[in-house]
């Protein structure tokens, strides 16, 4: 025989009125989900810049004047550009004091159409001499420098290891797949300098476009600076020490990418805000009702020999099964949307974004809940308690 | 239907305590209602055997179900003591008092009195899940008693799904689900049938002779006249009934 133990009364009494319990777990699901898809994605932008702008290694990053705009959004997005300077550039950078490494890049935008797959990527030719991009990611997981005609490609892109891939009419192997970072690296195929010329000046005979790059142009100059110094005066001495050229730093980066996301959430913060608000208010004022329709049912209970403390009890945990429940489904609903609506959010708002580990996951989840449970037990306190302070025998009359 | 020689309530094996098992001394209750003050009861005396049924008649607003109350500590007395079984019930605490008349005072009340979301079987086995007594067998007892008021059959129907008549009998079994030893009854069969009245009556006689002590307020004449003791309240005061 099952045991008619508080939860299972709780859980009963729920049933009775069932729009009322649905509409509880309505408002307390829409404050837990809000608030975690929104912690969520915000999470998952800044992981994303930091995991990305990790593997770019860079502090300054300098391109054509002009270009900074689609330059971002390449680094950021993956959003394919291309813009070139001369190589003289490379130099006059190695020149600035409070650089320690220079490496270019070549950025080319193509369309492929192979056996993997269709559409627009970025092509970036780096320098192996002098690379900290993919060299020291190289180094860890082939253990040997690119070779000839070889390609290492973001998590994005279509293709594994040993495959071949078709660029200009050339024919690259890809000899590893990057971890994911979220950012643009990820929708990149990395190939040498050198194979990007060769690949240039073949494309007039092979290709059917024809690839208009000259050996010696280059598209970004990356930068590490001195330990001693710092990449906002390293930046500045470019600018006026380079000219032709323009100048972003890694921090400007993030900046850029906070800003983007400062409005969405100081919006988020405010709705969250008033929504966790209104349940409270919503939850104290149903409970106060169904105190107020219980009466008669709590004096009975105490007729009985429930004690006071049984009907405190009794009334959170009804409070507790509702909020538990809206927070949960909260949680799941919340979530489905990040995942679902996740390409829209970031594109639209030219956003990187790279989901948290699952440790984070879990503890969002769990804090989530306990938010909801708390909300809970706050707003049906006052309830529980007047309630468990009833006359049994005033209760019993008033009920009447 | 219960077997013959099986008891309903076990009064006997019962801890036994000498002097009345409901002992009130000069007890009164009053409420403020606005400026005036309604005494519903005035010092009112009044020892009660074990064993002893007694009925309570009077017109409404005499004072009796407050009476009732403040015998089963629904409500503290303005002044007096209420002595259960020797306990002076308001030097209790509330646990010990919720314990009391858990496993001792069994209600019957005026009213359908059943929860809407539990079953007849639940609604019966209520008062064993707020005791400490294990409970582990008290589906055959709350289905022995549903059995004693004639319901077996409708063990799991909701209270919605059963007459006023029915409702009453399933409350009724839920009142002696504890073995109470003392049953505080506020016009069981107020508006019943004559039938359900009689077999209500029946079974109140029947653990009455099994030990159980029992105040019983009414309206019937024929009910008041079963109890071994007739008083009529009024005014807040009792006066004995001589037939
Ligand atoms: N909670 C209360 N507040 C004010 N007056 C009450 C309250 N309960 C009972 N009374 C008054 O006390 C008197 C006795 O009531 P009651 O015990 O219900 O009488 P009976 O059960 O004999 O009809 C009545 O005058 C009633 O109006
Ligand atoms: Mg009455």
């Amino acid at each position: 025989m099952k045991r008619l133990g508080l939860l299972y009364l709780a859980a009963q009494n729920l049933k009775r009125k069932p729009f009322r319990s649905f509409v509880t777990i309505a408002i307390v699901g829409l404050a837990a989900g809000t608030l975690f898809s929104a912690t969520l994605l915000v999470k998952s932008v800044d992981r994303s810049l930091e995991v990305g702008l990790e593997r770019l290694g860079a502090d300054v990053m300098v391109m054509p004047e002009g270009s900074q705009e689609p330059g971002e959004a390449a680094l950021l997005t993956g959003s394919p550009t291309s813009f070139y300077m001369e190589e003289s550039v490379l130099d006059q950078v190695r020149a600035v004091p409070g650089v320690s490494q220079a490496s270019p890049q070549l950025f080319i935008e193509t369309l492929v159409s192979s056996q993997c797959c269709t559409g627009y990527l970025q092509l970036v030719g780096y320098e192996p001499a002098t690379d900290f991009v993919v060299e020291p990611w190289l180094r860890q997981n082939l253990n040997r420098p690119l070779e000839e005609d070889e390609v290492v490609v973001g998590s994005l892109i279509l293709a594994n290891k040993g495959e071949h891939v078709h660029f200009y009419g050339k024919d690259f192997s890809v000899a590893g797949v990057l971890d994911t970072t979220g950012m643009g690296a990820d929708e990149s195929v990395f190939l040498r300098l050198d194979d990007a010329y060769e690949m240039a000046v073949e494309s007039a005979a092979v290709a059917d476009d024809e690839l208009l790059i000259t050996p010696g142009q280059i598209s970004s100059v990356l930068v590490k600076i001195d330990r001693d110094t710092n990449s906002d005066l390293v930046a500045q001495r470019i600018r006026t020490g380079v000219a032709g050229v323009s100048v972003i730093t890694a921090d400007d980066l993030s900046r850029s990418v906070t800003d983007r996301i400062s409005g969405f959430k100081r919006g988020f913060i405010a709705l969250d805000a008033i929504v966790w608000v209104m349940s409270l208010l919503t939850i104290a004022a149903i409970f106060s009702m169904i105190v107020n329709e219980r009466q008669r049912e709590i004096g009975l209970i105490r007729a009985m020999g429930g004690t006071r403390n049984f009907i405190f009890r009794l009334m959170l945990a009804e409070a507790l099964l509702l909020t538990a429940i809206g927070g949960a489904a909260g949680v799941f609903l919340g979530g489905s949307a990040l995942f679902i609506f996740k390409t829209v959010i970031t594109s639209s708002l030219g956003i990187p974004y790279l989901w948290p580990p699952m440790w984070y996951f879990g503890s969002m989840i769990g804090g989530t809940l306990m938010l909801s449970v708390a909300t809970g037990a706050i707003a049906s306190l006052y309830p529980a308690l007047s309630s468990s302070r009833l006359e049994p025998y005033l209760a019993i009359r008033r009920g009447e | 239907m219960a077997t013959e020689q099986e008891t309903i309530t076990n009064v006997e094996k019962a801890g036994e305590t000498e002097g009345p098992v409901i002992n009130l001394k000069d007890l009164s209750k009053t409420y403020k209602v606005g400026p005036n003050t309604v005494r519903a009861v005035e010092s009112l005396s009044l020892e009660i055997p074990r064993g002893q049924m007694v009925s309570i008649v009077g017109h409404s607003g005499s004072g009796k179900t407050t009476l009732l109350s403040l015998i089963g500590g629904l409500t503290k007395p303005s002044s007096g003591r209420v002595l259960l079984e020797g306990n002076n019930i308001w030097n209790l605490t509330d646990k010990e008092l919720s314990r009391l008349r858990n496993e001792r005072v069994g209600f019957a009340f005026q009213f359908a009195s059943l929860f809407p979301t539990l079953n007849a079987i639940d609604n019966v086995r209520l008062p064993a899940t707020f005791g400490n007594s294990g409970a582990a067998d008290d589906g055959n007892r709350a289905m022995d008693l549903l059995g004693l008021v004639g319901l077996k059959s409708r063990a799991h129907s909701y209270p919605a799904m059963l007459s006023g008549g029915e409702q009453r009998r399933v409350a009724l079994a839920r009142t002696l689900m504890n073995r109470p030893r003392i049953i505080l009854a506020d016009e069981p069969s107020g508006d019943l049938d004559e039938d359900t009245e009689a077999d209500i009556l029946e079974i109140f006689k029947r653990i009455n002779e099994e030990g159980v002590t029992i105040v019983i307020v009414t309206h019937s004449r024929a009910v008041a006249s079963q109890a071994q003791r007739m008083l009529r309240m009024h005014r807040g005061h009792l006066f004995e009934e001589l037939e």
